[in-house]
């Protein structure tokens, strides 16, 4: 026998087997994330969610992780997300994980957000596969929610969820008026600041075929600007300014800028056009339940 | 003591032509796009609507509170330092502002907004802040060291700076709210600030008044004053109290803003002696000069952003600070 033919052979015994077992191993996957690949088999039953892009990403695939952290800025699970995930320990805050309330949970996957660091990667992954996406909050929210989705044995419904947005966006792009500015900005009475649209929010309204302001699509390599001064406000002017309150009580921020008058003579706020929304949403998250409020904010801003 | 360079009307007369000069310069600059000229036509009547606009809605109104505040800190700084007799005692170094911020924070979280409400919770806490003060000058081996008496203001302050933070932790959504009770801002106070903090100034001012004599007396010693028929443990509550009513005002009008104290007492000192009849009145004007000048450097480091103006007097503070611990010839106030 021919060298060559006896691996012919070999190779189509190593394929067959392949192929045989290949059912049995179909939930192996490896995964390319920030610090290398990651092996993940199985579905995982034990989800801890670091963030509230994973959490959303986990609740919207139908899945109830066992711990979570409490939302930036907040003691909680976002409110947006709350009757979804039900009860669910929290295991820290964004600023702080807590490594032995996640060990309790025994998880046997851990879904982190693109900035946990390496330190902590590195003992998250003792305990469990801890998937963090690669890029920023910067690159399209879509990789981020698909890694999470492929991490979780749900590609696919992962696409189709994502396909849902794209199609309610495309719809409701007909409806909306095109070219109107727009500028997302959170309220502080010394002066405001505004986000970057570069983000989350800022790619949906962009999808929407809303025009960024030009300040916040300025802010490319930070999530918001500095506080600006109020001699300069009008720069945070557009057709429709969205006012992202971190308080549950978005009318008291409104009420707390109409008291500055370099607020009151914005072309926005003369016209009516500021709308207060949430912050948790607006500001810190993203996913597939955070679009699909987003959409329905618009919708009822600029459609009712 | 330091020989005085300038009789007091000359000092006065200097500064009072260099706080006129600043206060144009505060209408006048800004971190927007309406410049120096634009400003002047507006100031002298010119049609620009925007340009009328930052001047006298934005620019004007924190002129008027910088001068408010700096009047205030200033004052405060004196009476302080003189008390204490301490060439270091600043309100903001001894945990005064930190006890007037302190107080609001805590009554913020426990459901207190209105403005007017700030003033009374602010003053109480910088009594209180003063109390300790006052305590720990009693303590041996403290009170007579400048510095360690500083050192202890230090920790006082730190820990309600911590204890400050705690409450923010517990209620973080309020945080962009109290971020401005950790260090203080003279931009997009509410426009009604002037009307109540005018009342709280003035008091201060006269009870500083009622102790300026009786004070300067204790400096040549308890005997002497108690001789020319002062009681010198009531001048000192007397002094603290009216402490307390500046500092509380200044901080619930601007937030904790320090150094104040500390920069405009050295440079009253260095111009007229440390005699307080010489320095109060001196430092009156000194202190809206200086909070002026730190005011407008902060609209135009990171323009178009702004700094929070207690970032800024930190900055030419604490070099200051730095220059009276190292003077070997610490003035015995």
């Amino acid at each position: 026998m021919s060298i060559r033919s006896h691996l012919q052979r070999t190779a189509a015994a190593i394929t067959t087997s392949l192929l045989l077992a290949l059912p049995l191993h179909a939930s192996e996957r490896t995964l390319d994330s920030a610090y290398g690949p990651v092996k993940i088999s199985g579905t995982a039953q034990r989800v801890v969610a670091l963030g509230d892009s994973a959490l959303d990403a986990a609740l919207s695939l139908g899945i109830q992780p066992v711990g979570t952290l409490a939302s930036r800025g907040g003691d909680d699970v976002p409110d947006y997300l709350k009757t979804t995930a039900g009860k669910i320990t929290l295991v820290g805050s964004v600023r702080e994980p807590n490594l032995e309330a996640i060990l309790r949970l025994q998880p046997d996957l851990v879904l982190a957000s693109s900035d946990l660091s390496r330190d902590l990667y590195a003992k998250l992954s003792l305990m469990a596969p801890t998937v963090v996406p690669t890029g920023n909050s910067f690159q399209d929210w879509r990789k981020t929610y698909l890694t999470y989705a492929q991490a979780l044995g749900k590609q696919e419904e992962g696409q189709q969820r994502l396909a849902e947005i794209d199609k309610r966006s495309a719809e409701l792009r007909h409806r909306l008026p095109q070219g109107q500015a727009v500028s997302v900005v959170r309220w502080n009475p010394q002066g405001p600041v505004i986000m970057s649209s570069h983000l989350f929010v800022g790619q949906l309204l962009n999808d929407l075929g809303l025009r960024a302001n030009e300040l916040a699509a300025a802010q490319a390599q930070k999530p918001h600007s500095d506080v600006l001064s109020l001699e300069n406000l009008s720069r945070i002017n557009a057709d429709w300014i969205f006012l992202a309150t971190l308080n549950p009580d978005g009318r008291k921020a409104l009420e707390d800028a109409r008291k500055q008058p370099a607020f009151t003579r914005l072309s926005a706020v003369v016209d009516g056009h500021v709308v207060t929304v949430d912050g948790q949403i607006w500001s810190s998250s993203s996913g597939y339940l955070a679009a699909q409020q987003v959409l329905d904010d618009v919708e009822k801003a600029l459609l009712d | 003591m330091l020989a005085a360079r300038l009789s007091v009307p000359q000092a006065l007369s200097y500064t009072a032509v260099c706080l006129l000069l600043l206060c144009v310069a505060s209408l006048l600059l800004g971190a927007g796009d309406i410049g120096i000229l634009p400003s002047l036509q507006a100031l002298l009547g010119g049609s620009d609507e925007d340009a009328r606009f930052i001047v006298f809605e934005l620019r004007w109104v924190r002129t008027e509170l910088a001068l408010l505040v700096g009047l205030a800190l200033g004052a405060a700084g004196v009476l302080l330092q003189a008390v204490t007799r301490n060439p270091l005692a600043e309100p903001g170094l001894l945990g005064v502002s930190a006890g007037a911020s302190f107080a609001v924070v805590l009554a913020i979280n426990l459901g207190a907004s209105a403005a007017s409400l700030h003033l009374g919770v602010a003053m109480l806490g910088s009594l209180v802040g003063c109390v300790l003060v006052l305590l720990v000058t009693r303590m041996r081996g403290v009170g007579d060291d400048p510095v360690r008496l500083v050192l202890a203001g230090a920790a006082f302050s730190s820990m309600l700076g911590a204890l400050s933070s705690l409450l923010l932790l517990w209620d973080q959504r309020t945080a962009d709210e109290m971020r401005f009770w950790v260090i203080g801002a003279l931009a997009g106070r509410p426009l009604d600030t002037l009307d109540w903090s005018l009342p709280g100034l003035l008091g201060g001012l006269l009870m500083a008044l009622l102790v300026v004599r009786p004070l300067a007396a204790l400096a040549l010693g308890e005997r002497v004053a108690s001789g020319l028929g002062h009681h010198p443990q009531l001048t000192r509550l007397g002094t603290l109290l009216a402490v307390a009513i500046l500092v509380g005002t200044a901080t619930a009008a601007a937030g904790p803003i320090a150094f104040i104290g500390l920069i405009v007492p050295y440079i009253a000192r260095r111009l007229v002696g440390s005699d307080i009849r010489r320095t109060l009145g001196l430092s009156m004007l000194l202190g809206p000069c200086v909070l002026l000048l730190a005011d407008v450097i902060s609209r135009l480091l990171v323009r178009p952003y702004e700094l929070p103006v207690g970032v800024v007097t930190a900055f030419v503070g604490a070099p200051i600070l730095i220059a009276v611990v190292r003077n070997h010839r610490l003035p015995t106030l």
